[in-house]
């Protein structure tokens, strides 16, 4: 009974800490893990068990591929050719952008995306003298959206790809077709929010046209070395399932042959890797694994079961929708790593296909990102730079606009799972 | 922070490339050393890094111009030696009025910066400006032969 106390308490408070987001993230949820072991509700060997290395190692493997990619320059490249094929114009300039940064962020993750595009957009931005704003609030859109379509687009994904076995295509085929409607119907709304306040003269949008994107690859060696391990690590993701190989399998060898052949100083390279990340994750695997083994996510399934009496509708409505609304305003990685189990035990319990329950946390926790400022981490970054560069988007000005754009995400989402999965 | 850094170093990277620079960005270690020698602050700035070139700047009591180096040990000799000559200079009564001459100087290569710049200086001014230059050196040389060498554990580098 003890140990139950002891995981609640702990569980809670570093549940409260990390959402209230006054310490860091990866701290607390360390030293929750840490404590969970300290009193005994799990031991060392338990605790280090009910880390999810699948996540880990294919989140470190893109992480290595991207910091060495990123070097050479491609990024600025296609940013600049976008902006020249837009002919310098604001709106055409924000759509290809756009549609790079979803493309982008379906195979990489949301920051990382944010953080390749967005300094070259400030760059755009300032050379056509206009107000960053929307252009960074649409990125951040599309980079959202972007992710939810694949296995690695984005943390909730891959930890949910991780715990249930979905490959890379089962993430495609199931989540990506609401995706491309969703980036569609919300272009199109942003279309009518934002193009009329974007305007520049000609001989800005000249400046723009005398861009020189050649001029941004600086290592044509690594550059290409870099695409076709990109290229290989796709591959892999496409048809690991078929191979027997696990994702971070995949991704690990991707980062391991690029090392190799890039010859950049793996110490430069490690030193860049979002370690905070990393260990963030397995600490909450740790707090999660805690919660499984006194028996509390169990006890909450069946809580959840007796609530829905097993209605498949009504619990992967709910499912969606609570996932949607707490992803505006906490963070979703804790939320999805707790509901990960839950929904396993539901399973067991019930004997239920939960398929459409896995979709509706994924397009739930990664969607309702979009809806406030603090609801991804995409979005603090792109707020955290234009506040460096002096602009501001405020809370309530954001979710004024962004709030309702989620909420129309989520009910397409309900359409979308309603006609195909229930 | 760090990932703000790195943006704000991609927006750089951008912008100098454009204008047609090699762009080579280095992790290193930024460190800031401050003394304070009798009421006078000192204080360095300079960066390690893996790449064998350490810039080493003197930011108080007043600017050195940058200097490279071979090896990070040299770094400290160079640190040790100036501040044992600041010890030394801090008991002379000139000491404030040794540095507002070199604050002084240093204006003077800003004024000129300036003036070259922005202005097209006619020949026989720009003659002028070189001829009290010379007089400054040999004034600098005259009092270097009627004053008492203090500091002997190292020659001077530019006397």
């Amino acid at each position: 009974m003890d140990h139950v106390v002891y995981a609640v308490i702990i569980f809670t408070l570093t549940y409260i800490a990390i959402v209230s987001e006054k310490l860091n993230r990866m701290v607390i949820s360390l030293l929750g893990a840490v404590l969970m072991v300290i009193f005994a509700v799990l031991t060392q060997e338990q605790a280090f068990h009910s880390i999810d290395f699948n996540t880990v190692g294919l989140l470190l493997g893109m992480m290595i591929i991207v910091i060495i990619l990123k070097k050479t320059g491609v990024f600025q490249y296609i940013a600049i050719k976008a902006a020249k094929a837009a002919k310098g114009e604001p709106w055409r300039i924000i759509v290809l952008l756009s549609i790079i940064t979803a493309i982008a962020s379906a195979l990489l993750d949301n920051v990382t995306t944010m953080l390749l595009i967005a300094p070259v957009t400030l760059v755009i931005t300032d050379t056509l003298k206009v107000n960053p704003i929307p252009f960074l609030f649409i990125e951040v859109f599309a980079a959202n959206i972007g992710g939810t379509a694949t296995l690695i687009g984005d943390p909730p994904n891959i930890m949910i790809g991780g715990a249930t076995g979905f490959g890379f295509l089962d993430f495609l085929f199931n989540l990506s077709p609401v995706v491309i409607v969703i980036f569609i119907v919300t272009m199109q709304l942003l279309k009518l929010i934002y193009k009329k306040s974007m305007r520049t003269t000609e001989q800005l949008k000249e400046k723009v046209m005398s861009l020189d994107e050649s001029k941004a690859i600086q290592d044509k060696v690594l550059l290409i070395k870099s695409l076709i391990v990109l290229l290989i690590t796709i591959t892999g993701f496409v048809f690991h399932q078929i191979l027997l190989l696990e994702s971070a399998t995949v991704a690990l060898f991707g980062a391991a042959l690029l090392l190799l052949i890039s010859k950049i100083e793996p110490e430069e390279v490690f030193m860049e890797v979002e370690w905070t990340t990393i260990f963030f994750f397995m600490g909450l695997f740790v707090l999660v694994g805690a919660l499984e083994e006194v028996g509390i996510i169990n006890g909450l399934a069946s809580k959840v079961m007796d609530l829905t009496k097993g209605n498949m509708l009504m619990m992967t409505l709910l499912m969606l929708w609570i996932s949607a609304i707490i992803s505006s305003f906490l963070d979703n990685i804790p939320f999805v790593a707790t509901m990960i189990p839950l929904i396993k035990s539901m399973e067991y319990l019930s004997g239920l296909n939960v398929t459409p329950l896995w979709w509706a946390l994924s397009l739930g926790a990664c969607l309702g990102g979009n809806g406030t400022i603090i609801g991804a981490s995409a979005n603090v970054i792109a707020n955290g730079m234009l506040e460096k560069h002096g602009y501001k988007m405020g809370f309530l000005s954001y979710m004024k606009t962004a709030f309702p754009l989620m909420l129309v995400s989520i009910v397409i989402s309900t359409i979308y799972l309603l006609i195909f999965y229930i | 922070m760090k990932k703000y850094v790195n943006a704000e170093a991609s927006m750089h990277e951008m912008k100098l490339l454009q204008m047609g620079a090699k762009v080579e960005q280095i992790n290193s270690k930024m460190c800031y050393v401050r003394f304070a020698i009798d009421g006078i602050k000192v204080e360095y700035v300079y960066n390690l890094n893996s790449k064998n070139k350490y810039f080493l700047e003197r930011i108080k009591p007043y600017k050195l111009p940058v200097k490279e180096f071979e090896t990070e040990s040299d770094i400290v000799k160079v640190i040790e030696v100036d501040i044992k000559q600041f010890i030394k200079a801090s008991k002379s009564k000139n000491i404030h009025t040794f540095i507002d001459i070199a604050n002084e100087l240093n204006v003077i290569l800003k004024r000129f910066e300036d003036l070259y710049l922005y202005y097209n200086v006619p020949q026989n001014e720009a003659s002028k400006i070189l001829e009290r230059i010379k007089t400054l050196h040999n004034d600098i040389s005259e009092v270097q032969d009627t004053s008492e060498r203090v500091f002997f554990e190292k020659d001077p580098e530019n006397l």
